[in-house]
């Protein structure tokens, strides 16, 4: 329904579909980095009760970030003591 | 492995990159170092095993967490009203 206002209304104002365009990517890209954030982040928990700690699931060469500069992942290790 | 654990200890400077936590806020941090020192030492007690590893989160959290927070998880802990699960 917004799609087809949308259309009509680009149809009127050619001009202006670069705008709708951008602002649709915006939009798009800003949601969907909030569905990465909800389903990937070790610090997000929906279940508290069978995962309360996920970001202790992450092994030591996980990396947390979606770009990272100047930090190696391949070579970090383990040095936690096990209990 | 224990041999390990007292020379990395023995040649322990600052707490080292934790890919868990590599942001700027480094509170999670500390809490989680707080509370695996804790958890640990109760698993080794329970096993009856050696507590010199545990040191390891020990020392993290200690370079980490600001003094008053540990003081103030300490007294809690002895309190019985520490909010973590240990």
């Amino acid at each position: 329904m917004v799609l087809r206002t949308v259309v009509t209304h680009a149809k009127k104002h050619p001009a202006l579909i670069p705008l709708f365009v951008i602002i649709g990517c915006g939009g798009v890209g800003a949601s969907l980095y909030l569905m990465r954030l909800a389903m990937f982040n070790p610090d997000v928990s929906w279940d508290k009760k069978n995962n309360p700690e996920p970001w202790n699931k992450m092994a030591p060469n996980d990396q947390y970030k979606l770009f990272s500069i100047n930090m190696d992942y391949s070579r970090l290790k383990k040095d936690r003591p096990d209990f | 492995m224990a041999e390990d654990i007292r020379a990395k200890l023995g040649r322990y400077k600052t707490a080292p990159f934790d890919s868990r936590f590599p942001n700027q806020n480094q509170t999670r941090n500390c809490w989680q170092n707080y509370l695996d020192f804790q958890r640990c030492q109760r698993a080794m007690a329970a096993r009856g095993a050696d507590v010199t590893p545990c040191q390891w989160y020990f020392r993290v959290y200690k370079s980490l967490c600001p003094t008053s927070w540990v003081t103030a998880w300490d007294e809690a802990r002895e309190e019985g009203t520490f909010p973590g699960k240990i």
